[in-house]
């Protein structure tokens, strides 16, 4: 299928980006395209107008600070995929996204304030603690990762807003992602992120995030509760994953898993995503 | 000079098709050309009071829109002509019935593509929607609404067989195994959606450019709708994306030709994704009711089955793919009780028809796991078991005639036991150090390397092993008058410079024409560069027959080889050009005797065992094959490197139905219509390891000795990956496919118990 007509824009810079946003109506920011490109396709959104935000360099690549990594919200998933010192929750996260081409293209931005229930990323910044950079006219602010994902394809973004760059704690903890995919897109059916520090045999502070399996990325409360303060072996790792059914209210079916398939694989990708976080907590 | 047959030389079409200079249909232009916009009813039972396409037709670049009261002659099928060329009222009494989404109502004509699409939006159609029938037990009830008015019962065709005594059988029977077996429909999903064009040619005949399986075939069928003489019609096949059998029955060749007959224009048209899975038929799904009986002996003594094919809204294929699995259903085994009924029946789902195997794969996995579950029973041997029942020379087949010679079931099995680690001790009998199912729960060296979840390493894996075997007839079977043409024209004067070989088989990425080459030079004893094919139309000789049933390089062998012959003689008689034109007409085969299913069906059958290794996550349900060993007798292998190509792709399209692959309908229509949601295995979901191994026992009946075979290696896989998860897990999986969240559900019922 072919995408319905639209005009093409591009901006060279964010400023740039601004004046085409208040000058073309109904237009959309296009990135990588690899969620923009296929939802046009499916005629589940028809802009007038796409403005090229590709080619902005400043908002591309990671730098650091002290204990924080920025990532810019164009920085591809490749690129990511292969840094060396941002948290593994993250880097085997975009590692695992789509094919070469959909990480090649496809950007850190795009991928979250897209915000499908079925992305990767969502999941890991929740459970990483992140923070979201953003731009509008009147400025600049930031929303922390548990304030951002709001619902199915909702975010705490501005329809004025650019998405500039993400902080992510790189502290030493442990930690770890997990999914169970749909084997075509690769995109999460069931997706657990997972960040631990244990500190004399015992956890002190844990981080769980689940995706795929509901509206938007959701932390695990129940879980997180029951594994501080705890030894970090199997047993203890599986008493707390099996509390996360009642950290999820709200559970989706469709073809390829139904309610109850996702929610009885829950329990064992968080299983899987804490133990290995765990591991590398050391 | 090196013989050609036996050699691995180069497909004739390999360097165009990866330059990317092979034109298929949806690559070629044509000067003038116009788009046509199929229309789909979209709805899957109604009956259309009106059709208003007053609007389309006044649309911007609107040429035409055609309904069905343009069609001259309006209805076609392969076997029976049952379904409508376009559905709508103004044309025959039954043409206004809806029985499908995808039955076509209109062909909108403009200068381009949007145009014809932004038109097609504009077609009124007022329905009366009519009960849709999606099961087709359902349709079976006395009181369930018709889907063709002359079938009162929905009963589209039947066969049955009777041979022996049931009951004393039973009586005599120490084990009986009854169960229900569920296969499932499948997509082709072959790379090349379906397009085409049509023209006017300057001698006024209608040619059709179109990637199909039988140029004749369609060529009568274009020339019926269109109430034009065969002659009349040109059919012109250029590069094929593959068919699986997706191409033998219609589905643009009719539209197009009649829209170019219309206009006076050239036509043209590329299906989507969505409209190519929406708008052809898939694999039929089959319901099985049996029960097997054996002795403790290990001889299996009756076989009872009841068997349901989901026929779709027309026949297409139904009645000959129902006629092979009826023999498919109860193995390659000599029972001398059997008693099977068989109905294919109409239902408002989307059409099944020929795919790769007819009826064998379905047939064979209830089959398959019977001999599983009796040797389970009896504490037998699944190979043994089998060894001990297995069809051989003389032996009788279900239709009470003698198996053709040649038939090497026992040996393909053994080959595969074999390389599965099974023995022959010294009293004769198979045997294998019993698998004791092994449950991982650290990545260990057999957990593999490939992930069908992130993080393989944390899973609780068991692992299994099974064994299958199969046959599957080879030709048109059941009495239809088989043939194929080939001409051969030798040029030059003391030495032969130049021959032309001409033979129609469709190369549908399979390598026919490559083969056709390989046999045409050693039956000529020219170097293959010496050798020029023509393929391309119906013009050029007679017909070849379909590019289906294992039959191709068989019957087309045998042609190649006449016709080559002939035309040496005529050379010796310094005729120069020297020609020849062939028809080889193989032993004739006869229908199903109604009453006790007694015939003589197929011409000659091709064999292949598989052996299977999968890991399950005992966790998530999902079966990874690790190994899979697929032995194959192809009698001669013509090209090695094709023959393994076959074989390997087969595995792969027979592990994607088994696992994977998932076409899902509600309430009439098609829920995975894109490739993001009808899942085809990727690479990395086939099987870590593919031993495709090739034996050359002869065939009497095949020229140069080789046997059909590219059907084969499909129909093994699902028994015996469905019986290396009993040896896995204990669990006997009888429906397909076997989804994560299938095998997922049935460990909890497990544990439960
Ligand atoms: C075949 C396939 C497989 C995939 N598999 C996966 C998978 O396994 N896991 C996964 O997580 N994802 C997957 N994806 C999605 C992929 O990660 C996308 O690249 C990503 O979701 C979107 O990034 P993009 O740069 O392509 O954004 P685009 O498609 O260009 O944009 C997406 C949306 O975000 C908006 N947007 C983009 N950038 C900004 C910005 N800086 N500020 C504000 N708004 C912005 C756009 O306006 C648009 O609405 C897959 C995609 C495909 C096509």
């Amino acid at each position: 299928m072919y995408p319905p007509k639209f005009d093409y824009y591009r901006a060279n810079s964010i400023d740039e980006a601004f004046a085409l946003m208040g000058q073309l109506g109904d237009a959309k920011l296009l990135a990588g395209g690899h969620s923009l490109i296929p939802a046009l396709k499916l005629r589940l959104a028809a802009p007038s107008a796409l403005i090229d935000i590709g080619r902005i360099g400043e908002l591309k690549g990671i730098s650091r600070n002290g204990s924080t990594a920025t990532i810019g919200a164009l920085t591809t998933h490749a690129t990511v995929a292969a840094a060396s010192d941002l948290p593994a929750a993250l880097t085997e996260a975009a590692g695992w996204i789509g094919d070469p081409q959909v990480r090649n293209r496809g950007t850190v931005g795009g991928n979250i304030a897209h915000a499908d229930p079925a992305s990767d990323l969502p999941t890991v910044l929740t459970a990483l603690g992140a923070t979201m950079n953003m731009r509008g006219l009147n400025g600049a602010r930031s929303v922390s990762a548990d304030d951002f994902f709001i619902d199915l394809f909702m975010t705490a973004l501005g329809e004025d807003e650019i998405l500039t760059s993400v902080d992510v704690p790189v502290d030493g903890a442990g930690t770890a992602y997990a999914k169970l995919f749909n084997p075509a897109s690769r995109y999460a059916i069931v997706g657990v992120a997972a960040k631990v520090s244990v500190s004399g045999g015992q956890c002190t502070s844990a981080r769980v995030a689940l995706g795929g399996l509901t509206p938007s990325a959701v932390r695990a409360p129940s879980v997180e509760a029951a594994l501080v303060g705890k030894a970090l072996t199997a047993d203890n790792i599986a008493a707390a994953a099996a509390q996360v059914g009642g950290d999820l209210d709200d559970v989706m079916g469709d073809i390829h898993a139904s309610e109850e398939y996702r929610r009885a694989m829950a329990p064992i990708y968080v299983q899987r995503a804490v133990s290995k976080a765990a591991e590398r907590a050391g | 000079m090196m013989r050609a047959v036996g050699s691995t030389l180069s497909r004739v079409d390999v360097v165009d098709k990866v330059a990317g200079v092979a034109q298929y249909p949806g690559d070629i232009d044509l000067p003038g050309q116009l788009w046509m916009k199929v229309v789909f009813a979209g709805i899957p039972h109604a009956q259309i009071n009106a059709l208003n396409v007053d609007r389309a037709r006044a649309a911007p670049g609107v040429v035409a829109v055609l309904t069905a009261a343009d069609v001259p002659v309006n209805e076609y099928g392969l076997i029976i002509p049952d379904q409508p060329v376009l559905c709508g009222p103004g044309s025959t009494p039954t043409a206004a019935h809806v029985r499908w989404e995808a039955d076509q109502i209109a062909l909108v004509v403009a200068a381009t593509k949007a145009q014809a699409e932004a038109a097609a939006q504009l077609i009124e159609v007022d329905y009366t929607p009519l009960p849709v029938i999606t099961d087709p037990l359902a349709a079976l009830a006395p009181d369930a609404p018709r889907i063709h008015a002359n079938l009162p019962d929905n009963v589209l065709y039947s066969y049955r067989i009777r041979r022996g005594h049931m009951e004393s059988a039973f009586a005599q029977a120490d084990v009986i195994v009854e169960s229900e077996y569920r296969t499932h429909a499948q997509e082709h999903a072959y790379l090349q959606p379906e397009a085409g064009l049509a023209f006017v040619r300057d001698d006024g005949r209608i040619e059709v450019i179109i990637a199909g399986q039988w140029m004749h075939e369609d060529r009568q069928q274009i020339a019926h709708a269109l109430g034009l003489p065969e002659e009349q019609i040109v059919v012109r096949y250029p590069a094929i994306g593959g068919a699986f059998g997706g191409r033998e029955d219609m589905s643009l060749q009719i539209v197009l030709a009649l829209a170019a007959w219309k206009t006076g224009r050239p036509i043209k048209t590329i299906w989507s994704r969505e409209e190519s899975i929406v708008g052809h038929h898939k694999r039929h799904p089959f319901i099985f009711k049996a029960k097997w009986g054996a002795t403790k002996a290990g001889k299996v003594v009756a076989a009872q089955m009841d068997v349901i094919s989901d026929a779709g809204g027309y026949m297409y294929t139904s009645n000959k793919v129902l006629g092979n699995a009826l023999v498919a259903c109860l193995g390659p085994y000599d029972i001398p009780n059997v008693h099977v009924d068989a109905r294919t029946v109409l239902t408002n789902n989307c059409p099944g028809g020929a795919f790769r195997g007819f009826g064998g794969p379905q047939g064979h996995f209830a089959a398959e796991m019977q001999m599983t579950k009796l040797a389970a029973a009896l504490g037998m041997d699944p190979v043994e078991l089998r060894l001990q029942n297995v069809l051989r020379d003389g032996a009788l087949l279900p239709t009470q005639s003698v198996v053709p010679p040649g038939c090497t079931a026992a040996e393909t099995l053994e080959e595969a036991a074999r390389r599965g680690g099974w023995m022959q001790s010294a009293d004769g009998r198979w045997q294998r150090a019993a698998h004791a199912p092994s449950i991982q729960s650290a990545a260990g060296p057999q957990a593999s390397a490939r992930q069908t979840s992130l993080d393989a390493s944390r899973r609780r894996i068991a692992t299994g092993v099974g064994i299958a075997v199969c046959y599957k007839n080879v030709g048109f079977s059941l009495g239809f008058p088989e043939h194929c043409y080939a001409k051969v024209e030798l040029y030059g004067e003391a030495e032969i410079e130049k021959a032309v070989v001409s033979c129609l088989g469709a190369d549908v990425g399979q390598g026919a024409h490559t083969a056709f080459l390989q046999i045409a030079a050693d039956a000529l004893n020219l170097p293959p560069e010496r050798i020029e094919l023509q393929v391309e139309h119906t013009d050029i000789t007679g017909s070849s027959g379909s590019a289906s049933a294992s039959r191709l390089t068989f019957m087309a062998g045998h042609a190649i080889q006449g016709a080559a012959a002939g035309a040496l003689q005529e050379w010796q008689h310094e005729e120069r050009p020297a020609r020849c034109e062939f028809v080889f007409h193989p032993r004739p085969t006869t229908m199903y005797d109604p009453e006790t299913g007694v015939a003589d069906p197929s011409v000659t059958y091709g064999y292949c065992a598989q052996y299977a290794e999968v890991a399950v996550d005992l966790d998530t349900g999902h079966v990874e094959v690790t190994r899979l060993v697929s032995v194959n007798d192809v009698g001669k292998a013509i090209n090695p490197q094709l023959v393994e190509g076959q074989i390997e792709g087969a595995a792969a399209q027979a592990i994607g139905w088994t696992l994977l692959e998932n076409f899902i309908q509600k309430d009439g229509r098609t829920l995975t219509p894109h490739l993001s949601n009808y899942l085809i295995p990727g690479v990395l979901d086939i099987a870590d390891v593919i031993e495709p191994v090739i034996l050359e026992i002869p065939d009497p009946q095949g020229p140069l000795g080789l046997r059909g075979m590219a059907e084969m290696p499909m129909i093994p896989t699902a028994p015996a990956i469905a019986a290396a998860i009993h040896n896995a897990t204990g669990i006997w999986i009888d429906q397909l496919p076997i989804v994560p969240e299938r095998m997922w559900t049935a460990l909890q019922a497990q544990n439960g118990a």
